[in-house]
């Protein structure tokens, strides 16, 4: 097949198959007999070699390698048993990873031969409700030569927070990947999806020394894939493994080695002596310890309300909201603590919107929160309720609900009264999946007013200066997250902790059109997630956005104010690695 | 009616030599009269004192995560402001109530609601409650029963 190898769906609409404990056996088997694939050559002189391998927390591992691709494994003493192997090597690191016969777990093993250190990650299926899903524990630990034990260890950090890598592997794989949490990354593959859409997972960052680190993510809500990986920081290359199965049921266990290019390092807010790392601790048991392989998870789709079409018809009827009073904590309306104050530029003025291939809407508009509109000349005057905010001098975002649209629609519009110019990004429900999941649609077109002239070719466009950006939102105290625009169609956000690590992180669809020099009007859609609507009119002039969100669920149909002071936290420079630069 | 007192170990000392010195030259009348103010003075101070361990003692359960039911549910930990003005103790003349002041760095934390997708993150990963520190002035009434002083009431001003 020629051409960009766009997925059908995105990746948080597939079905991946419950597999059941059985199958994942079936076909681990072979995999723990001969171990893992390889394109690039293995490290050799393994054979007649013996490793022992001491935990702080976890096992004590005796290994005895047969040749280049066979070993025996004994844990905490116990029997050994022989199992297939593959090791890549790079300076003074053997990354080396097997499975167990006979089970569903198996290791991956981190040994830096000049400092004795080790980081052994353990691995297993069948370990959550969805059993593909791949649980990880990390420990650290020494090589056991019958000296005293090393004091020092592995660690987790935050070293890497901030920076963004192109990888291309020996396998094909082509991927952007950004580390803007200590928690969680962001990955964009290239190569399998033509990078249309960034994606979320959970991630582990371990410091082996200063100039190697050690990176791992499991795609939590999709495959259950493991990935991980060393990082030679310098030479910019890689050496890992990815154990899982893919869409199609297939399992994959694949030794790689890849070259990359550093496409960024971005600011993290962290006090400058905190390098600490793991800042989202996973669950405890009920005596306070680690549960083992727990990690903070962000499962929104579990979590998300959905509705029918019949259940949001009866909904919207019954509870539609635009603008509800603002509040101090929480929410949405929380989320418009640090909002720019609402303008009355809009009361009393009487214009038409009309958009290119789309409606022409009519508005009257009688006070600063209540107007008037007609859509196409036709039918009855409908008064609604809206608000609006004037992001820079003439520029006016608004938004209202459309009473009576059969999807329930809003306009939320970006108005340039200088220039005649408008963007709407048009919100709808009934959406394919759930019901209640908002869509957007965005109409470009011009405004006609008395004293207004708009263009007759000219319209606001769809622009890529937002490409690569992070941005900081302070919405509210404790409502920070930072906007991570990974791909000319992708927004993905990244919540703090308190003491301003990067936390969990997610990332949805998202537009972006550029207004005016340094002002930019941008949505995001909360696929599988909320199934929220999200708009924001980001002047970076004055580093403040004015926002609109648009929401429906078990509450009822919400149009609400959303506003932050904003913080430029840096760009990667990934242009390059999109076909068309706007 | 209420009498004010300060708690200080200086305003102490300074109201024993105060009530100390006119006992050597008094008449007999007069040693009486210094006796019951004496008497007075004692007993005032015993009750400061029984207040004062109340109170530490209550500071102590508020930090350690009890006796919620009597503040307002956001309050998490109250320390003492040391840099503020001394703790002031109004004991009626019946010496049966009480009212203390004092100056308090109050730490709150509220719950953010659940109703956006970056509040139900923050609560994902733990943190889903705003904490602020606040200088405020702490007003706690007190009753005394059987011998006992108890909290009846505090009001975080």
């Amino acid at each position: 097949m020629s051409g960009t190898p766009y997925p059908k769906k995105p990746m948080h609409r597939f079905a991946y198959t419950k597999l059941t404990r059985e199958q994942i056996s079936a076909k681990l088997g072979a995999v723990a007999e001969h171990g893992p694939k390889s394109l690039s050559p293995l490290a050799t002189d393994f054979a007649g070699q013996s490793l022992r391998i001491i935990t702080d927390t976890g096992p004590a591992l005796s290994y005895r390698f047969a040749s280049n691709s066979k070993l025996s494994v004994a844990e905490n003493g116990g029997k050994a048993v022989n199992a297939g192997f593959g090791a890549l090597e790079t300076d003074n690191f053997c990354f080396l990873t097997h499975m167990i016969p006979g089970s569903q777990r198996g290791y991956v093993v981190v040994v830096d031969r000049k400092s004795k250190l080790a980081t052994v990650i353990e691995l297993w299926f069948s370990g959550y409700e969805d059993n593909r899903e791949v649980q990880r524990q990390i420990y650290f630990g020494y090589v056991d030569g019958g000296e005293a034990a090393p004091k020092e260890r592995h660690e987790v950090t935050n070293r890497l927070a901030g920076r963004g890598y192109h990888w291309r592997q020996d396998t094909g794989m082509e991927t952007l990947e950004y580390y803007p949490s200590s928690a969680y990354s962001h990955f964009v593959e290239l190569s399998r999806t033509g990078g249309e859409l960034g994606y979320c997972a959970p991630s582990d960052y371990v410091k082996l020394d200063n100039d190697f680190f050690l990176y791992t993510r499991t795609e939590c809500e999709f495959s259950g894939t493991f990935t991980a990986y060393v990082i030679d920081m310098n030479r910019t290359q890689q050496l890992g493994v990815r154990l899982g199965f893919d869409e199609n049921d297939e399992l994959h266990y694949d030794l790689f080695r890849g070259h990359g290019d550093i496409v960024g390092q971005i600011a993290h807010f962290e006090k400058f002596e905190d390098n600490s790392g793991n800042p989202v601790p996973g669950p405890k048991d009920k005596d306070g310890k680690p549960v083992k392989g727990g990690r903070a998870v962000y499962r929104p789709l579990k979590t998300m309300e959905k509705l029918t079409p019949e259940e949001v018809d009866k909904i919207v009827k019954d509870h539609s909201a635009a603008f509800p009073a603002r509040v101090t904590t929480g929410g949405a309306a929380g989320m418009s603590a640090n909002a720019l104050p609402a303008s009355d530029y809009l009361a009393g003025k009487t214009f038409t919107v009309r958009y290119d291939h789309g409606p022409v809407m009519e508005y009257k508009v009688d006070a600063a929160d209540e107007l008037n509109w007609r859509r196409d000349g036709k039918g009855d005057w409908i008064k609604a309720r809206y608000q609006s905010y004037e992001v820079a001098p003439g520029l006016i975002l608004f938004g209202h609900l459309l009473e009576g649209a059969p999807n329930h629609d809003g306009h939320i519009v970006a108005a340039d009264f200088h220039q005649g110019l408008v963007t709407c990004y048009n919100g709808y429900l009934n959406t394919p999946y759930f019901a209640n999941e908002a869509g957007a649609r965005t109409l470009f077109g011009v405004l006609e007013m008395d004293g207004v002239q708009p263009p007759l070719y000219r319209r606001h466009g769809r622009t890529t200066e937002m490409l690569g950006r992070c941005i900081t939102y302070s919405y509210a105290p404790g409502l920070v997250s930072m906007h991570l625009y990974s791909t000319p169609n992708t927004v993905s956000w990244i919540i703090f902790t308190p003491d301003q690590h990067g936390g969990l992180e997610w990332s949805g669809p998202g537009d972006f059109v550029k207004i005016r020099d340094g002002i930019y009007f941008m949505y995001w859609l909360e696929e599988a997630c909320n199934g929220t609507l999200g708009t924001i009119l980001l002047n970076l002039n004055i580093m403040h956005d004015a926002g609109i969100g648009y929401n429906c669920g078990a509450r009822g149909l919400n149009m609400s104010a959303i506003g932050a002071i904003v913080r430029h936290a840096g760009k990667f420079d990934v242009d390059k690695y999109f076909q068309i630069k706007t | 009616m209420t009498r004010n007192t300060t708690a200080t170990r200086r305003a102490f000392l300074k109201g024993g030599v105060l009530l100390a010195a006119p006992i050597g030259a008094a008449s007999v009348s007069g040693i009486a009269l210094a006796d019951g103010a004496l008497q007075e003075r004692v007993s005032q101070l015993e009750d400061e004192a029984a207040i004062r361990t109340l109170h530490h003692s209550w500071l102590r359960q508020i930090n350690c995560g009890e006796c919620e039911a009597r503040l307002d549910a956001a309050v998490r930990r109250i320390s003492v402001d040391h840099a503020a003005a001394p703790e002031r103790i109004e004991l009626a003349l019946d010496h049966r109530s009480a009212v203390g002041h004092f100056e308090c760095a109050v730490e709150f934390a509220t719950p953010l609601a659940k109703d956006s997708t970056l509040a139900q993150m923050a609560h994902a990963q733990g943190h889903g409650v705003l904490r602020r520190t606040e200088r405020r002035a702490l007003t706690v009434s007190y009753g005394k029963a059987d011998g006992r002083w108890t909290i009846m009431q505090v009001r975080v001003g």
